[in-house]
């Protein structure tokens, strides 16, 4: 029995979605080699590591992106496959990738509906991509999403995104994800690169999705930003676990060395902290 | 209600200033003319008011050249710019892409020539005008395809496509040049509506204008949406108003309206709702703006491509059928081997349709191809020679070129 099974399983409330023993290769490169991750609602899980640790991959593999060579994914219990972006959708994953990819050229409240526009009723003669998009249904379902998300800052669902600052863009991004029926969001380097008040700006955000019952997956480098926002944090080496720690019981520099060099150095201390 | 959404709304605006104000109605779909409108305005005052002027002062009676604004000169200025704005409309769509179709007047050279051929075998001319439509799609479509699907930059696939249909076009013209007498084709062109009728239809136009303005900010008023500023509504009415009227009238001092600037409006008005209120109009902005986003949030990017150059290759047709119809006749010259092509794809970029993508409006197409053909127009009136045409329609080009890129870099910091 690997310390690895036990810190991993005893998470307290069921986890939502949960990978168990994942495996990816890309040609010679063993990039994941049996990883757990499980995410619980109302929860924030930062996934973290080095670079090429597998961080990358495995959130890849959770949005559909990437399949997996072996392993199982259960989402609310249920075994599930997930083959492409739209499946992970369509069972409520969403990612924000670090791009955000959003369109400059749109407002704020195409840019959320995109994809998706609501179309007005009574045009069903016409085939759907051609009806009339519902623009005031549209706007009044962007101003939902942006104010249960509390972007302050914001003033108008109507402002063309090109004009927003880059942690206004995040918002709208993450906002994206969520007004999407999402039950995951994983956020990928959210608060890379923005400044000081607006990287407070996007945490906020990240809180409110843990209160509307998310489960958030949190990917960062930055140890400040994961301390204040998540209550737990899954550290990968290598392609495998090191630990699942619970962020009150643990300190940036603990997770910085399981980082570096995992828990074998160590494992004779017991891992004390680990839950 | 009007009333109480006045008062309040009037209140409100008393703490803007002007620049906030100007600002305000840059954002609508009247403002995007702005430019384009004072480019005309230009143009016009210049042709219409400085040149007359000069020949007053200079005692030059002999040639008095102040006929740029008559009635008459109008009238010839819109049927002139029909075919260049027809193609210009077409090409405003895959420009919103990102891409570029430079083999539109070539495909329309190809059916106005089919056209011809197939009114002369006998075919029914309504029938004829719905197969040249059909060849002209599947023109654009295939092009489409290779550039969506191969992946081969649209420059390239449709430059190959403006040498091969110039081709083909020879092929069906041997001799280059095809009379076309059919009363119903040369009716498009010819057809006028009656003046009471034209004022009529303007008068409708301008009136639903104003309804839909409206009732969509009482619908905001009453959903908590925000609203737009009571002025900048009124100005866009006006500003439409006057434009939709006075066409009318002035057309109506000459001839009348005629049906072939009823169709290209017309087929306009269907193209702009499709662009901007629709999922699929939405789905060429975002292409356009950031494929990227568009395939991530599942819009299939590839037909959305291929969608585009077939619609190019449907404009292309009917700008083919009003060209023949116009000139009452089809040559090589008018068409694929002349001056359209660069006149359509200066007219959509000169109407103030990014080169970039994922920014423009079909009617600033109409209102580029009103530029191009004014310059044009003016130029020959005032007796300018071909060479000073080309190299002011060149200045101009660049001009609005570089007005698309500096709106571009300062759009992005605002």
């Amino acid at each position: 029995m690997t310390s690895k099974e036990v810190l991993v399983g005893q998470s307290a409330p069921s986890a939502h979605l949960v990978v168990r023993g994942v495996e990816k290769r890309f040609g010679g490169v063993h990039a994941l080699r049996g990883a757990d991750f499980e995410v619980s609602r109302g929860e924030v899980m930062a996934l973290v590591g080095d670079n090429g640790a597998g961080k990358s991959t495995l959130m890849k593999i959770l949005a559909g992106a990437y399949t997996f060579d072996s392993g199982n994914f259960y989402l609310n219990g249920k075994n599930v496959s997930i083959k492409s972006p739209n499946d992970a959708a369509a069972l409520g994953i969403q990612i924000v990738y670090q791009d955000l990819a959003l369109c400059e050229n749109l407002d704020v409240a195409a840019n959320l509906s995109l994809g998706s526009e609501p179309v007005k009723s009574g045009w069903s003669f016409l085939p759907k991509f051609i009806r009339p998009i519902d623009s005031l249904e549209m706007e009044a379902k962007a101003k939902k999403a942006i104010e249960q998300l509390q972007v302050r800052t914001l003033q108008s669902v109507r402002a063309k995104v090109g004009g927003l600052s880059g942690g206004q863009r995040q918002a709208i991004a993450i906002a994206r994800a969520v007004g999407t029926q999402s039950t995951v969001v994983m956020l990928d380097e959210p608060t890379a690169a923005l400044g000081v008040a607006q990287t407070k700006q996007v945490l906020e955000v990240v809180k409110r999705l843990r209160d509307t019952n998310h489960a958030v997956v949190y990917i960062s480098h930055n140890m400040r930003d994961i301390f204040e926002v998540s209550d737990r944090i899954t550290v990968l080496r290598h392609g495998d676990n090191v630990a699942t720690y619970k962020t009150s019981d643990t300190s940036p520099d603990e997770i910085v060395i399981a980082m570096t060099s995992g828990l074998d150095d160590r494992s004779s201390s017991g891992s004390s902290s680990a839950t | 209600m009007i009333v109480l959404v006045r008062g309040r709304q009037v209140q409100r605006e008393e703490n803007l200033k002007i620049v906030d104000r100007l600002r305000a109605l840059r954002e609508t779909q009247i403002g995007a003319f702005i430019p384009v409108l004072l480019a005309l305005v230009a143009i016009w005052g210049y042709f219409g008011l400085v040149i007359p002027l000069q020949d007053l002062l200079t005692g030059e009676t002999e040639n008095f050249r102040a006929i740029f604004l008559s009635p008459r000169n109008i009238y010839n200025l819109f049927m002139q710019s029909a075919v260049i704005a027809t193609l210009a409309v077409g090409i405003t769509i895959v420009l919103l892409l990102g891409e570029i179709d430079l083999s539109a007047a070539a495909t329309a050279g190809v059916c106005a020539a089919l056209l011809g051929v197939l009114v002369l075998t006998g075919i029914p001319s309504i029938l004829a005008c719905l197969i040249v439509i059909l060849v002209g799609i599947a023109m654009g479509l295939v092009q489409g395809l290779l550039v969506a699907y191969v992946g081969i930059p649209s420059f390239v696939v449709t430059l190959a496509g403006l040498l091969g249909y110039q081709g083909l076009m020879q092929k069906i013209l041997p001799t280059g040049n095809l009379n076309v007498g059919d009363p119903f084709i040369r009716g498009i062109a010819r057809t006028l509506i009656p003046d009471l009728w034209g004022i009529l239809i303007a008068l409708a136009v301008f009136g639903l204008f104003a309804f839909f303005s409206f009732r969509k900010q009482y619908q905001r008023r009453s959903r908590n949406l925000e609203v737009d500023g009571f002025w900048v509504i009124w100005v866009q009415i006006l500003v439409f108003g006057f434009i939709v009227i006075s066409v009318v009238l002035t057309l109506n001092a000459y001839r009348s309206l005629p049906l072939l600037l009823v169709l290209l409006l017309g087929s306009t008005m269907l193209l702009d709702w499709v662009t901007r209120s629709t999922p699929y109009g939405r789905s060429l902005f975002a292409v356009g703006g950031n494929a990227e986003s568009a395939r991530r949030v599942g819009i299939k990017v590839n037909q959305i491509r291929v969608s585009a150059f077939a619609i190019v290759g449907l404009m292309a047709a009917i700008g083919g059928i009003f060209g023949a119809s116009r000139y009452g006749s089809v040559s090589y010259t008018a068409f694929a081997g002349g001056s359209l092509l660069l006149e359509a794809i200066g007219a959509a970029v000169i109407g103030g349709t990014s080169l970039f993508g994922g920014r423009g409006s079909v009617w600033n197409a109409i209102l580029g191809a009103l530029v191009i053909g004014s310059l044009g127009n003016g130029l020959d009136l005032s007796g300018a020679s071909a060479a000073d045409k080309l190299m002011v329609s060149g200045a101009i080009l660049i001009l609005a070129v570089a007005i698309d890129a500096l709106s571009r870099s300062s759009s992005g910091r605002t």
